[in-house]
């Protein structure tokens, strides 16, 4: 039994999958998300890098080698998706401010600079050069978070401890949801008498009503706050994801969770269905087009072997940094790594090169030659392949 | 399925985890599974408590990008711990739910009296068990003594109805017959027993297996003559589709998954395929749909969203991303209630913000736990597409 036909299967529900499946939804197909996992954007700060190699994002994606695939998208798509990403974000409650015409920083918790294009609100006040005094409140039992690497380093700073009766960022964001917590929270906060400077955060304000809760804490204490992006569970990551995947649904986009890809039906050119394991019945999902928005690695669209690397769903030609000496710069640091190049090629419809496939299209952080580490481009350019992916595939079904 | 070495520890699932948000002496799936499965040994007692902790809602499972199951290798430790250890009487009590609550339908108007009184409560909570929402409902007329209709109908259902229609809600089961009987099924009831998740959730393999073993020889009998079996409760179901061929290892297993279908993944492949065509009226309600964590593990979607989307004027959201709670007998054991607690207001209150009049859920202890907590109305699908299609429990 195949439950009722699709127009669009987009496989991973990452930025590039969850972009394209919104704009397909909102111009009325019918779209399935399917999804074996949670994605990386889950792992990241919730900043949005466009292109970190310059300060003007869009002048350092003119600069991106010839084979980048940011060059398969015009300048004004690229706004576009961006334009598109900040009004839903609007609808979701959880705005973000920056422009695709200049970066910007946001204070790491090691206390460096990193750079980066769009932020959530509460990042929004994060200092941009070393001048403001910062006050920067942590929790007792936080263990991933440590404010002396920023005090260490910036000469203005100082901090406080709170004891939430929580110590992970997940429980403390659960917390800050609650109203009482927050009330007794702020009241220990005025006590503290801050008079200068910002206020800033390990990212644990809330989770829903994370951009509420920070304008309340500005409300009260009258002066700026600001969150600083901790390492994962990443709360900004996670209310980035939460609300590009409930605006697709929101839109009428129906989201198949636990289902993990592992074959295709097929006939000559065409991809007539997925398939998962099942215990029972074979399980499948038939579509006209299928979006292969899986990811790179740690996404789970890529699996390296040892001497090549996969596409694990439709088995598509990888394009591979050369022999396995090539992958890897001698230095772990080094943003230099050949693999990050790995993914596939496609042409200018996003279609997969050198495969037999009609109604394939690929985007994101699966495509080849992206380079995210070193081009700090990670969901600007999934925004954007998947908002041009979304177009690619509209032109198809006509 | 124990593939605990592929974990690249991106706490991914610990971020999914609703009972480590709000119990500190859970340390999380990561912690609970991969990670102390390193050091699980086969001659060794085990002496992870707090495995029990673990709520068995899959979440973990749905996220972890990388394969792993956590919550598969939890259910292992939570078996071994069982084995080992002597068990408490709230423990044995849910394990063997189904006798309990057999016993107490047939005592219906007595037992539901002394569960609602003081004394009643006293005695639940010596035994270990909490009472923060009102102990459901025993119904006295179950689901088995309902009598059969002549059929000769194309389309034959074997309706897996599980213990909460049964002894709480038969209102609800019937008036399931009556849908499936106007799209022109022929409905039997199989001889069933209590599917095994509740024993498994209390660490009794032994007690889940016996169980199993004999549901499946009822099912197939039904299968081998041409049924379909369609459950209602989206646990049972899990259970029936996921635990028989899994940690139960049921011999007849594969047969019952390749027949079992959710309700209403079956109602639509009734319209998919062209056998009905359903006429769906007004129905003016404005609902939160609480997705039951283990539809969400089934991998088959939402099936009741889509067809609540082909009712005029039915006003729905989804919420997925929140646990009830109460998670069967979990929530109602007192070393669980302040977690059930929370993670059901916490529920409750993202409902309340969005103005929903009623709450929507597939399963009965969903729907208990929301019911209880908000005082709204808790519905199952099924109770609105029988209002939509003027379907009534008599006829
Ligand atoms: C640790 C980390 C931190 C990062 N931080 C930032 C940051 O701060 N800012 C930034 O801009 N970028 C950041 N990036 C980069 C950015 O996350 C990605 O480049 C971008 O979001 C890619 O998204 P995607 O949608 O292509 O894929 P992914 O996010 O990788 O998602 C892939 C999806 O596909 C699913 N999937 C994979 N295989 C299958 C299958 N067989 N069947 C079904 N589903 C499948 C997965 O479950 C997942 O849902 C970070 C990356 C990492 C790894
Ligand atoms: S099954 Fe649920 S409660 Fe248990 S570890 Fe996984 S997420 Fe947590
Ligand atoms: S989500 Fe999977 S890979 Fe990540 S920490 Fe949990 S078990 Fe490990």
């Amino acid at each position: 039994m195949g439950l009722i036909q699709h127009d669009v299967i987009i496989i991973g529900a990452g930025v590039a999958g969850l972009t394209a499946g919104s704009i397909l939804v909102e111009k009325g197909y019918n779209v399935a998300l399917i999804a074996k996992g949670e994605p990386t954007a889950c792992l990241s700060t919730g900043c949005i890098d466009i292109c970190s190699l310059d300060h003007d994002p869009l002048h350092g994606v003119s600069h991106l080698p010839d084979e980048h695939p940011y060059h398969l998208v015009s300048r004004a798509v690229i706004r576009e998706s961006i334009e598109k990403f900040k009004e839903s974000m609007v609808q979701m409650g959880f705005p973000y401010t920056g422009s695709p015409e200049s970066n910007r920083y946001v204070l790491s918790a090691l206390g460096t600079f990193k750079t980066t294009c769009l932020v959530p609100s509460t990042m929004a006040a994060a200092p941009q050069d070393e001048k403001d005094d910062l006050h920067i409140i942590t929790f007792s039992g936080l263990k991933d978070f440590y404010p002396s690497y920023i005090t260490a380093r910036r000469k203005n700073a100082s901090f406080s401890t709170y004891d939430a009766s929580a110590s992970t960022t997940m429980g403390l964001a659960t917390n800050f949801e609650r109203e009482d917590f927050l009330e007794k929270f702020l009241s220990w906060l005025e006590k503290l008498n801050i008079q200068e400077g910002k206020i800033a955060f390990p990212a644990v304000l809330g989770l829903e009503s994370a951009a509420t809760i920070t304008q309340k804490i500005e409300e009260r204490l009258r002066c700026k706050v600001f969150e600083i992006p901790t390492i994962p569970p990443s709360m900004p990551g996670r209310r980035l994801f939460n609300a590009l995947k409930d605006y697709f649904r929101k839109k009428g986009g129906m989201i198949y969770w636990s289902w993990p890809v592992s074959g295709v039906e097929k006939t000559k050119k065409i991809i007539e269905a997925v398939t998962t394991p099942s215990e029972g019945r074979p399980k499948s999902l038939n579509a006209k087009v299928f979006i292969l928005a899986s990811g790179s690695f740690v996404g789970g669209g890529l699996t390296a072997r040892r001497d090549t690397i996969v596409e694990n769903i439709f088995n598509l030609p990888v394009f591979v940094p050369g022999q396995r000496d090539n992958w890897f710069d001698s230095d772990y640091f080094s943003l230099n790594h050949g693999i990050g190049k790995a993914g596939i090629i496609v042409d200018s419809s996003f279609r997969p090169k050198e495969a037999d496939w009609e109604n394939v299209f690929v985007c994101g952080g699966i495509l080849a030659h992206t380079d995210v580490l070193k081009n700090g481009c990670g969901h600007g350019m999934a925004l954007a392949t998947g908002y041009a992916v979304a177009a690619s595939c509209m032109g198809y079904i006509k | 399925m124990i593939n605990f070495e592929h974990c690249i520890r991106c706490t991914i699932c610990v971020e999914n985890c609703p009972v480590f948000r709000v119990n500190a002496d859970f340390p999380g799936p990561k912690q609970a599974g991969p990670d102390a499965q390193r050091f699980r040994m086969e001659k060794e007692k085990s002496v992870d408590k707090w495995v029990l902790l673990c709520s068995q809602c899959k979440r973990c499972n749905m996220a972890c990008p990388c394969g792993v199951y956590p919550a598969e290798i939890i259910l292992q430790a939570q078996q071994r711990y069982g084995l080992q250890h002597p068990r408490t009487l709230a423990h044995l009590l849910f394990a063997n739910n189904y006798y309990l609550s057999a016993l107490g339908s047939l005592t219906a108007p007595v037992a539901n009296k002394v569960a609602s009184t003081k004394i009643g409560k006293k005695i639940f909570h010596a035994m270990g068990i909490t009472t923060y929402i009102p102990f459901p409902k025993f119904s006295f007329k179950t689901m088995k003594n309902e009598k059969k209709k002549k059929s000769k109908a194309v389309k034959k259902v074997a309706f897996f109805y599980g213990c909460f229609i049964n002894f709480y809600r038969p209102d609800i089961g019937r008036k399931i017959i009556r849908l499936l009987e106007s799209f022109n099924v022929d409905v039997v009831l199989p001889e069933q027993w209590c599917c095994g998740l509740p024993a498994l959730g209390n660490g009794n393999l032994a007690i889940a297996r016996y169980f199993a073993q004999k549901n499946a020889a009822s099912l197939s009998n039904y299968i081998d003559a041409g049924y379909d079996v369609v459950y209602t409760c989206t646990s049972c179901g899990l259970c029936l589709l996921h635990d028989y061929p899994g940690i139960l290892e049921i011999s007849l297993a594969k047969k019952i998954t390749e027949n079992t279908y959710d309700l209403h993944e079956y109602i639509i492949g009734l319209i998919d395929d062209g056998y009905i065509e359903p006429q769906f009226t007004k129905v003016k309600r404005k609902i939160a749909y609480h997705i039951p964590c283990h539809l969400r593990a089934l991998g088959i979607g939402y099936p009741a969203a889509k067809i609540m989307a082909m009712i005029p004027g039915l006003e729905y959201e989804i919420f997925d991303d929140t646990c009830c709670g109460l998670n069967g007998s979990y929530g109602f054991k007192k070393t669980n209630e302040e977690t059930a607690v929370q993670l059901g207001t916490r529920a409750v209150s993202l409902i309340k913000k969005t103005g929903a009049e009623n709450i929507m859920a597939d399963c009965g202890s969903c729907r208990m736990q929301l019911g209880g907590l908000s005082g709204m109305d808790a519905l199952d699908p099924a109770e609105i597409i029988c209002e939509s299609l003027g379907i009534t429990e008599g006829k």
